[in-house]
């Protein structure tokens, strides 16, 4: 790491940037009370970057930091729906350049219907607002005697970068912009795909390969400032994912070594941000997984992997063209999406199998006089949830959003607004939550009352009413029972039907504008927070407890070890369940001490790839250090972990969710 | 059919021979080091181990509990009734064909990685008939590994050779009286079968624990090394003493009292085997 690289570490570890933000509110009630929605939240755009100072930190080439906490508002203003979890087209505005796009959309407004006209001029307003603030930056930084970052804005946004140092300024002046138009929860899509070419220009104008990872460096170590102002559920959940590697449209594998580039700059700073994803298949060569082992020793989480042999041919069958699906990215944990092409909203609400299990177990369990008819009621009771969370999707509306609309295909061609299904891709996405607790309480009902007769069913529904109070010895009965995640065919065969199930039932809901819904293996905080309402469970998992994150191991399920983990979790037919939602799998730090450790670290993902398992996330994490940061935090100010589908710091989260954590490793590798 | 005895498998083994392993622990050895770290591998019975870990001290376990003399010996109803699950046998009985079948299951993944299958222990030679019926039924399957003190007769030990492919092997201490005293047997037969290891061809690889004081020494690392160079043997592993060596007595009901000092720093000596052309491995 270069001096210059450790000094911008400090300066933002030091946080004294966050003492030159202000608050400020600017109510433009009275300027948009005619308007139409469209037209609202293009003055309201134009209104927050108004009121946004620019700001040039000390040797910094890359710009764009927030000096305002809150912005401008009006009476009636509806943060929450405003389009958000999307990948915006960044490679189309990075060839372009932002005068030719409102060139075109000016074009375009010339010759429209009236019907698109105010959708146009929206446009229109929102790239003038965002041209006249990056040239009020750009006599900032000149003030400020900012040669580079002068220089760069010169160029950008205007007109199209050449250099990587453009390229970096250009992007990073674009998720500002979109984080001003509230749009939350933006990321990077396929980093080391649009990057690429600014980066071999300037390596055949002379520029070294360490130049430039310094400049990718600076770049990652600027998009972890202001994270704290778009926190999602908690701190940390900002959706800053970044993919590397996987194919182009044909097919051919694309990773490079700007890609490994990138992966050595997160390896060097050991940041929140970016979220490293990587793109794998059968064919990675191990030493990249190996590499990738040496970031996941550092314990941030990542690199999440993400299997094309499955996740390619899953997009296919939900209706995504070839050549898009091979353009695949994910949003902000790990919702698999189309970058510029997706309005998909992937993470509508969850599906909770134990929630259906509970209810299922304790309406039906008497009538059934075979574990197969006890099972037809809960396919049953899946299907009809699946209704319920579809009219959480149709009950989602977006927000008017002109400005992000310009970064998302089909919109400007078609006149509309991404809020109005303007996208190439429209789809609802929906996480299936506690599937090992729904298969585990399954297989040990069938084991304890059908199969043995161990309990009769009025003892154990009893005893789930209770809460297993004086129900001890039953309950650790249930607990010994199989559990998914040790490869029993048994249980791992309910698994397989239950899911099943969720993606039956939504596959024959296509609606008349032809929107898919997406079944899904992900939770996002769903396994804490719908885990909250459910009743003791009869996998002996009492009333409110927690189930795994993700695709994962119940929690109270004493495993085999990775092995036996790996195979139960990739024997479904993933392409089935796409949505995305990663394994989960805590390996213990000594494990990685040295390089053997480490190259078979990396065997076991690609035995987890050779397998068909469609996404993988590995924690190196050591038990004591998490306990000594319950109680001493402030020894542990840098502790990175893994939430769900994204890392933060120990430290800053909800004590719930540090104490899920910590339970996650006791059986841990 | 024989049946042993095990105390642990251990899938995704990562440092008990090459590639991804899975290692099976049976129980029983005839040695008994200060610094044994698997108090549960060394008896031939059955216990009933408690994690310490999470109890809460609410006494069922106790009331189910006999008690021979002062000590406390867990039943099966103690087990049964922890509300927190702490109790277990810690010895689950196999026959040579249940083991495999189970431990079979992986052997794609084992197989790809250039890994394989260990057995260790416990001593696995004290259960050496159902060891050759394991390693036979594991032939042309997977990888075969053995992780040995070396403590057996020669026969059986050549018998063993016969059906494994590699073996990971532990040399203590050159001294015979010092073995005696640390480990409770002689070395002899060790000594004797590394020079059947090394005559058999076989792959395999010396192991050395670095316990403080004791094996540490320059004078038996140098007598280490200079046996290693007689054989020809240009590799050794040395493993240094982790402190936490005594965490499970207390669950198996035991005491350790190693009479060494836990907390010096276990000294490598690395230039001892670099003068004789050894290359040194730290685990």
């Amino acid at each position: 790491m270069t001096e210059r690289i450790q000094k911008q570490l400090q300066n933002l570890k030091s946080e004294e940037y966050k003492s030159r933000r202000s608050d400020v509110t600017l109510d433009i009630t009275d300027d948009v009370a005619d308007k139409t929605p469209l037209m609202k939240s293009a003055l309201l755009f134009r209104a927050n970057l108004a009121c946004e100072d620019p700001i040039i930190l000390p040797d910094d080439r890359i710009g764009f930091y927030r000096s305002k906490m809150v912005g401008a508002t009006y009476e009636g203003e509806n943060s929450i729906n405003v389009p958000k979890n999307i990948i915006p087209d960044y490679e189309m505005m990075l060839t372009k350049g932002m005068d030719q796009v409102r060139s075109e959309v000016v074009e375009k407004a010339n010759s429209c219907d009236d019907e698109q006209k105010d959708f146009y001029d929206s446009v229109c307003l929102t790239l003038d607002a965002a041209l006249e603030f990056a040239d009020r930056y750009r006599e900032s930084a000149k003030k400020a005697g900012s040669e580079e970052l002068y220089k760069a804005l010169c160029q950008v946004p205007h007109k199209a970068p050449e250099t990587l140092l453009e390229a970096c300024v250009f992007l990073k002046f674009i998720i500002f912009t979109l984080h001003c138009n509230r749009n939350a929860q933006i990321p990077f899509g396929r980093f080391d795909q649009y990057m690429r070419p600014y980066y071999e220009h300037d390596l055949k104008h002379g520029i070294s390969r360490e130049e430039l990872l310094e400049l990718i460096e600076e770049f990652f170590i600027s998009v972890n400032y202001d994270g704290d102002l778009y926190p999602g559920m908690q701190q940390g959940d900002n959706g800053q994912s970044l993919m590397l590697g996987g194919c182009d449209k044909e097919g051919n594998n694309v990773f490079s070594d700007f890609s490994k580039l990138c992966m050595e700059a997160s390896l060097e700073l050991k940041l929140i941000d970016p979220k490293i994803n990587l793109r794998v298949d059968k064919n990675t060569p191990i030493e990249l997984l190996e590499f990738a082992t040496v970031m996941t020793k550092q314990g941030l989480g990542f690199p999440q992997y993400n299997n094309d042999d499955i996740v390619i041919p899953g997009l296919v069958k939900l209706g995504y063209s070839l050549e898009d699906a091979r353009d695949y990215a994910v949003a902000a944990c790990w919702e698999f999406i189309i970058p510029a092409k997706g309005m998909d909203i992937p993470n509508v609400t969850a599906l909770s199998f134990p929630k259906i299990i509970a209810r299922t177990v304790e309406s039906k369990l008497n009538e059934c006089n075979s574990f197969e008819e006890l099972l037809n009621f809960v396919e049953k009771g899946i299907n009809e949830e699946c209704d319920k969370v579809i009219a959480v999707a149709y009950s989602r509306k977006w927000e008017m959003s002109p400005y992000l609309s310009v970064y998302i295909r089909g919109c400007i061609e078609s006149g509309k607004d991404v809020a109005e299904r303007g996208a190439v891709y429209n789809n609802f996405g929906f996480h299936g939550t506690g599937i090992a607790t729904a298969a585990d309480s399954l297989a040990a009902i069938k084991e304890v009352i059908y199969d043995k007769g161990i309990y009769t069913k009025e003892e154990l529904l009893e005893a789930l009413s209770l809460n297993f109070e004086g129900y001890n010895e039953l309950r650790n009965r249930l607990l010994s029972c199989p559990k998914m995640g040790n490869n029993i065919p048994g249980v791992d065969g309910i698994a397989d039907r239950l899911m099943d199930a969720f993606s039956n039932a939504l596959k024959e809901k296509e609606d008349i504008y032809g929107r898919r819904f997406r079944p899904g293996t992900g939770s996002a905080m769903y396994y804490i927070s719908s885990a909250e309402k459910v009743p003791a469970t009869a996998d002996g998992r009492k009333a409110g407890e927690p189930f795994g994150s993700s695709f994962s191991p119940s929690l109270e399920c004493r495993l085999n070890g990775p092995l036996s983990c790996i195979k139960s979790f990739t024997k479904h037919d993933m392409t089935e369940i796409i949505n995305g939602g990663p394994l989960t799998m805590e390996i213990h730090s000594s494990t990685f001490r040295n390089d053997e450790g480490i190259k078979k670290v990396a065997q076991l993902v690609k035995a987890f790839i050779d397998l068909g398992g469609h996404q993988l996330q590995l924690n190196s994490i050591n038990r004591d250090t998490l306990l000594d940061a319950l109680d001493h935090p402030e020894r542990h100010k840098n502790l990175i972990v893994r939430v769900w589908g994204w890392s933060g710091y120990f430290v800053e989260l909800e004590r719930k969710y540090q104490e899920h954590i910590i339970k996650r490793t006791e059986f841990m590798f | 059919m024989k049946k042993a005895m095990v105390f642990s498998i251990e899938e995704f083994a990562t440092y008990d021979g090459p590639g991804i392993r899975t290692t099976v622990f049976l129980k029983g050895c005839p040695l008994r080091c200060e610094w044994c770290h698997n108090p549960e591998g060394q008896s031939t019975k059955n216990q009933i181990i408690k994690s310490q870990n999470g109890c809460t001290g609410c006494g069922r376990c106790v009331k189910e509990a006999r008690f021979v003399g002062k000590r406390i010996e867990y039943t099966e109803r103690s087990i049964e009734v922890c509300p927190n699950r702490l109790l277990r046998y810690c010895g689950v009985w196999y026959t040579s064909e249940e083991l495999v079948d189970k431990i079979g299951e992986n052997a794609d993944i084992l197989n790809a990685s250039g890994g394989g299958i260990t057995f260790s222990g416990g001593e696995p030679l004290s259960q050496h008939e159902f060891l050759f019926e394991c390693l036979k039924r594991l032939k042309n399957k997977t990888s075969r590994a053995i992780q040995t003190s070396g403590y057996c007769d020669s026969d059986v030990f050549k018998k063993i050779l016969s059906e494994t492919d590699y073996v990971l092997y532990d040399i203590k201490l050159v001294d015979e009286d010092a073995h005696i005293r640390y480990t409770g047997v002689s070395n002899k037969k060790i000594l004797d079968n590394f020079k059947i290891l090394v005559e058999s061809g076989k792959e395999f690889v010396v192991r050395t624990p670095l316990i403080p004081g004791v094996t540490d020494t320059v004078e038996n690392l140098n007598g280490i090394a200079t046996l290693l160079a007689e054989n020809q043997v240009s590799y050794i592993e040395l493993l240094p003493y982790n402190s936490f060596a005594g965490g499970k007595y207390a669950s198996v009901g035991m005491e350790y009292h190693p009479s060494f000092d836990e907390g010096l720093r276990p000294q490598p000596h690395i230039d001892i085997f670099e003068e004789k052309s050894i290359q040194v491995k730290i685990m």
